[in-house]
Formats: structure tokens, C-alpha cells, sequence
């Protein structure tokens, strides 16, 4: 697939959730703006990602040494807009609305598609065990704080988000889990 | 390279095999407190417990995946760095433990259970708690590096971890025997602890999140879940990375093969299984568990250590059968980790029946059973690798190590008979005062563990002077991916 084609799909992505109708139904829940909105966010700017010119690519990677400083810009920034007080900026000030649809696609989807492909394995295995048990921890959050923590949501919305993301840590375990016992082309097996 | 493997090999075993003396230590010290031979505080003897509990199983993890990774990386490229950087995490992680407990006093025992590290009735502070919570989770980081490189490197060169386990052989698709026995064992290793350290690292920064934030509760019974969930599977895996050395060193000694025939690759595929569901058999006394969860707990505890425990003891004994082995150091301590093994299930299957446990559980039955688990099944693993490590040396071994040995298994066993004994009196674990009805039984554990201690001193002296000091320059037998 050609830059140009990556790229009509990373626009795509941000098209539709600019929609009134889309942006209302994704901001009127927590559980929309947290995995609805903000991944498709970040799907965005790896699709960006893909689109950039080779010349490019290869300034970038001249500052990215086995992908390790993009993978921690991209947690960074997304750390920064997971904060509840940022949810809650993001809703209710323009100026960070559009940081956040700045930010979320330029320095984590971008930087990530830009840096997964380098990364050494093991860095890789470090990411997916490290979000799917954050991902349980921040749902057991959720559930178990006793206030709300964005003004913008009620509690009820707040432990729905919860058991989503405990929810979605099952699955995304499944899911990559079962990837690495799908057989890939190996070397010659060392046998006795 | 070669040199540097064997090198920090050694150390991995000194390291580990000094902080196993050390606890056998405090082990003796919590014992002849129990038999009031000595005083010792309870604030002490419950830092001691923590202490005892914590790097014993944490030293014979740490000295089990050196084994393994010592004899997987002859089938496969395993990283120089990463086992060093595992090393060196471990021990910082250990350090932060053991300064949280003999420093800051905490003495929560290592199952760390909520709501205990953030409520301790003024034993220990933010400090003891945050520190010990951290160091369990810098040491889990250190075996998930490990595990992430096993794994890593056997997709690489089987294709997944399903052909690691045999998968194409089990079903028919792949005629002739599967991977080698060590790479089996790793890879049910690596899934399996995979898991329980991904498990481990959620409930830690949960207790860790309570300890500051009180107001945040757990619900108990999902803590003790978890806990149990990683504790049982990583303590359970020590036996399986140990047992590598079984199947790597008794073919040499016997010059026969260990195949992995389908039995054998069936066995560890269930084990893998049964090894992550079964920790609710930690829980058969919650009666608030949901019951499916408490008949899985029991049937599979049945099911659990049988089929690879079954297979690698006959396969231990055909091996062995008249083939004219010659038994030293090495082999007698890999035979007696066979029957350390078998006979330390048996308490442990008990235990695992309801009815069974709701009388047995609380008491010294259970430490009966694991000590004779992991004291004669995994430790005698780890010894044996290391007098096959200074094998070449054979001069410097005489009759101070064989009867060494001989003192080690009789008063090892013994032992965990006083442990067992004191069970069926129903003195109940961790417990740091005893009636005089339970006292016989606890200075007759503390003799037997003063001429333990001796017998270890012993092997760890060898092991010293062999690989340290005389540093013997002998040719390890590399694989060819080595």
C-alpha cells in the first residue's frame, strides 16, 4: 500500500471522529473518550506514520536508536492525556482540545508506528505484559475510587470504564497469547 | 563468552546458594524459638518468617532459571545481557526486600496479603511496606526480562511456543520426537511464569496504590486471588526449571537419550495447563470462593504435578536401569531430587482434598510438605547442577561430601517428618508461640536443622573452592547453538 494510501486512512480515522454526531456520542461517555476516542486518536497517527517520506524516516532514526526514544515520547504524551484532569481540560478548553488532536496522533501514533518495527523483541514483550497489568490496575482504579475523578463523568460512568478495561485486558492477554503460538517460519530446530 | 557464561553461571549459584544457607538459618532460629530454646522476640520471628519465605523460594528461582537458561541456550540464542541484567535486578530487588525487613521491620509475610502491608498496628511504616512491595516487583521484572528472552529465542528457532511444547508431534502433523526435554521444560516455564509475574505486577502497584492510598480498598478476596495466582505458579516452577538438570545430566551419566516422545510432550502440554488454574487450592478455606473454582482447585491439584512427575520418574529409573551409571555427587543428588519430588506430592495431594484441608491447612502439615518439595525435590536439583559444574574436579570431592550428602537426606527428611508430626498435633503455622504439647516437635526440627545447615555448608564450601578459588579450567560441553 502506498504513503498516500496510509495517510487518506489516518484522516479518515480523525474525519470521522471530528463528526458532531460522532464526537457528541464518543464524549458523552467516559468509556468513549478513554477507548473509543483517544485510541482511534493514536490508530490515526500510525497510519500518518506509514505515510512519511523515506528520507525522512531516516533523519528520524538517526534520534531513535532501536525505537527506545520514540516508544517513551509516545507513553509520555499518552500518560499526559489518560491524567482524569486532562480528560476533563480536553472536554472543556479549545486550546487543549486541539493539543490533545495534535498530540495524540503527531507524538504517540506517529512515533509509535515509527518506532514498534525497531524495537528489540523483548522491548516489545515488556510493552504488552506491561499494559495488559496496568490495564487491570487502572480498571481496579476505576472501580475502586470512591470520588469521581473527572468533573465531566458521573461515577457510574467511571466503573463502567472500569470493567471495560479489565475486560479489554482479558482479551488483549488472549489475543497475544495465542500470537505467539501461531507457528512462524523457524530456523533449522536444534534437535537430539 | 564461554568463559564469561560459566563465570557468572557460578556466581548465580553462590549467590543463591549463600542466601539458602542463610535462610536455613533463620529457619533454625524461628524453630528453637517455637521450642522456646531461645528468646526471640515475635515482631522478630515474624521479620524472620518473611525473610525465610520470601528468598527461599526467591534464591531457588533465582539459581533454577540460571539452570535453565545454562542448558536451554545449547538449543537456542539466548541473550549474554539480558541473563546478566537479571542478575543484577535480582539483587537489587533482594536488597530492597531484605532492607525493608531487618531495617524497616516488616514482617508481612511474603504473601504480602491486603490488607496487612498498609495496616500493620504501628510493626512497620509506609517505608517497610512501599520498599518490600517494590523490591517483589524489581526481582519480578528481573525474571520477566529473563522469560521474555526464553521465549523469545524458542519462537524464534521452533516457530512458537505450541512448537515448543510439541504441538506438530502431539498432533500427528510431525512424525518422530519433539524438541528436546529442556526446551519443553522452558517453554512450559516461560508461559507459565509469563503469566503469574504479569498477575504478580497488577496486585503489587495495587497494594502499593492502597499503602498511600488507603481510601482505595481491594476487595480481599480478589487480592488474595492474585497473590496466590502469581505465588503459587512462580514457587511451582521452580521444580519445573530444576528438573532440566535431571534430563540433562542423567543421559550423560547413563549414555542413554531422553527423548521427547508423545507421552512425554502430552504430559508437559497438561502441566502447563494445570500449573495456572490450579492455585485455588490455596483458597479451599475461603468459603466465600465460588464453588467451581474450589472442585477445580481439588481435581486439579489431583492432575497437576502427576503427569510430568509420572513421566520423568519412570523416565528417571528406565534411564537408569542397569545402565551402569556412575553415582556420584551429581547423579545421587539428581536421584534423591527424584524422590523429594514423588514423596513431597503425597502430603501435598492430601492437603488438596476439602474436607482434608479444612482440618490440615493451618497447621505445619503444609510446610512439611513443601520443605520435602522443594528441600529434597528442587534444592537436591540445584546441588546436583552445581557438583556437575565442578565435575573435572572430581579429586577435590571425597568422603566429607558423600557422607555430607547421606546427612543432608536423612536429616532433611527427618525434618519435614517433625514438620508433618507437628500437623497431625495440630500445631498451626506461622505461629511464633507453641503450647508445650507442640514443643518436642520443634526442638527435634532444630537439631535436625543444626546438621542440615553443616551438611550444606559443605557443598557450598566445594562448590567455592572448586569454581571460585581453584577456578578449574575444564571444557563445558556446548550444544550447537552455544
Amino acid at each position: 500500500m502506498s504513503g498516500k494510501r496510509y495517510a487518506v486512512g489516518g484522516a479518515f480515522f480523525m474525519a470521522i471522529l471530528v463528526l458532531p454526531p460522532v464526537l457528541r456520542w464518543m464524549e458523552s461517555s467516559m468509556i468513549g473518550v478513554m477507548l473509543g476516542q483517544i485510541p482511534v486518536l493514536v490508530v490515526a497517527g500510525w497510519l500518518f506514520g506509514f505515510a512519511l517520506p523515506r528520507r525522512f524516516i531516516e533523519w528520524l532514526n538517526c534520534w531513535n536508536e532501536n525505537g527506545l526514544p520514540g516508544l517513551l515520547l509516545a507513553i509520555s504524551v499518552l500518560t499526559f492525556w489518560l491524567l482524569p484532569r486532562s480528560v476533563d481540560a480536553s472536554l472543556n478548553e479549545p486550546l487543549l482540545r486541539l493539543a490533545k488532536w495534535m498530540m495524540l496522533p503527531l507524538l504517540v501514533g506517529m512515533p509509535l508506528s515509527l518506532s514498534w518495527k525497531r524495537l528489540h523483541p523483548i522491548a516489545r514483550g515488556i510493552v504488552h505484559t506491561n499494559a495488559i497489568s496496568m490495564l487491570v490496575v487502572m480498571g481496579w482504579l476505576y472501580l475502586s475510587v470512591p470520588v469521581r475523578v473527572c468533573n465531566s463523568y458521573l461515577l457510574s460512568q467511571q466503573n463502567a470504564l472500569g470493567r471495560m478495561m479489565i475486560a479489554l485486558a482479558i482479551v488483549l492477554a488472549a489475543f497475544w497469547s495465542l500470537r505467539l503460538f501461531v507457528a512462524t517460519t523457524p530456523n533449522e530446530p536444534t534437535t537430539r | 563468552m564461554e568463559a564469561n557464561v560459566r563465570k557468572m553461571t557460578a556466581l548465580y549459584m553462590f549467590v543463591s546458594g549463600i542466601a539458602i544457607l542463610l535462610m536455613m538459618v533463620l529457619g533454625l532460629l524461628m524453630l528453637l524459638a517455637q521450642g522456646k530454646m531461645i528468646p526471640l522476640g515475635q515482631d522478630t520471628f515474624y521479620e524472620m518468617m518473611t525473610a525465610h519465605g520470601t528468598f527461599m523460594v526467591g534464591a531457588a528461582a533465582f539459581a533454577a532459571s540460571a539452570v535453565m537458561w545454562y542448558f536451554l541456550r545449547q538449543y537456542v540464542r539466548l541473550s549474554f545481557p539480558i541473563f546478566v541484567t537479571h542478575f543484577v535486578l535480582f539483587l537489587t530487588g533482594a536488597v530492597m526486600t531484605a532492607i525493608s525487613i531487618f531495617v524497616f521491620r516488616f514482617a508481612g509475610a511474603w504473601t504480602f496479603l491486603y490488607p496487612l502491608p498498609a495496616m500493620s498496628a504501628g510493626m512497620w511504616g509506609k517505608t517497610g511496606a512501599s520498599l518490600y512491595l517494590i523490591g517483589m516487583l524489581l526481582i519480578g521484572v528481573s525474571f520477566l526480562l529473563l522469560y521474555l528472552d526464553t521465549s523469545r529465542a524458542i519462537i524464534r528457532e521452533y516457530g512458537s511456543l505450541g512448537h515448543g511444547l510439541g504441538w506438530p508431534q502431539i498432533l500427528g502433523k510431525v512424525k518422530g520426537y519433539g524438541p528436546p526435554p529442556t526446551v519443553v521444560a522452558s517453554t512450559m516455564v516461560s508461559i507459565v511464569n509469563l503469566v503469574s509475574l504479569t498477575v504478580g505486577a497488577s496486585v503489587l502497584v495495587m497494594s502499593l496504590i492502597n499503602l498511600f492510598q488507603p481510601s482505595i480498598e481491594m476487595d480481599p478476596l480478589l487480592a488474595k486471588n492474585l497473590i496466590y495466582a502469581f505465588g503459587h505458579i512462580f514457587a511451582n516452577s521452580v521444580i519445573y526449571m530444576g528438573v532440566i538438570v535431571v534430563y540433562e545430566i542423567l543421559p550423560k551419566y547413563t549414555n542413554r537419550p531422553w527423548k521427547s516422545y508423545k507421552i512425554f510432550l502430552i504430559a508437559w502440554n497438561m502441566s502447563t495447563l494445570f500449573t495456572i488454574i490450579v492455585y485455588p487450592h490455596h483458597l479451599l478455606m475461603d468459603f466465600v470462593m465460588p464453588k467451581w473454582m474450589l472442585i477445580i482447585g481439588q481435581v486439579f491439584s489431583y492432575l497437576n504435578g502427576l503427569p510430568v512427575l509420572v513421566v520423568t520418574a519412570f523416565g528417571a529409573l528406565m534411564i537408569v536401569y542397569r545402565s551402569g551409571i556412575e553415582w556420584d555427587m551429581a547423579s545421587s543428588f539428581i536421584f534423591l531430587s527424584m524422590f523429594g519430588w514423588v514423596a513431597g506430592v503425597i502430603p501435598a495431594i492430601a492437603d488438596a482434598t476439602i474436607v482434608i484441608n479444612h482440618v490440615m491447612h493451618n497447621t505445619k502439615w503444609v510446610p512439611g510438605h513443601f520443605h520435602m518439595y522443594m528441600g529434597v525435590g528442587a534444592v537436591s536439583m540445584l546441588f546436583g547442577f552445581m557438583y556437575y559444574f565442578i565435575r573435572g574436579n572430581e579429586r577435590k570431592i571425597g568422603y566429607a561430601d558423600m557422607v555430607s550428602f547421606w546427612v543432608y537426606t536423612v536429616f532433611f527428611l527427618s525434618l519435614c517428618g517433625t514438620f508433618l508430626l507437628s500437623g497431625k498435633v495440630s500445631a498451626p503455622r506461622r505461629w511464633a508461640v507453641h503450647f508445650p504439647e507442640w514443643v518436642p516437635y520443634d526442638r527435634m526440627g532444630a537439631v535436625f536443622a543444626v546438621v542440615i545447615i553443616a551438611a550444606v555448608t559443605v557443598f557450598l564450601y566445594r562448590f567455592f573452592v572448586s569454581v571460585i578459588i581453584v577456578q578449574a579450567k575444564q571444557n563445558i560441553e556446548v550444544g550447537p547453538r552455544a
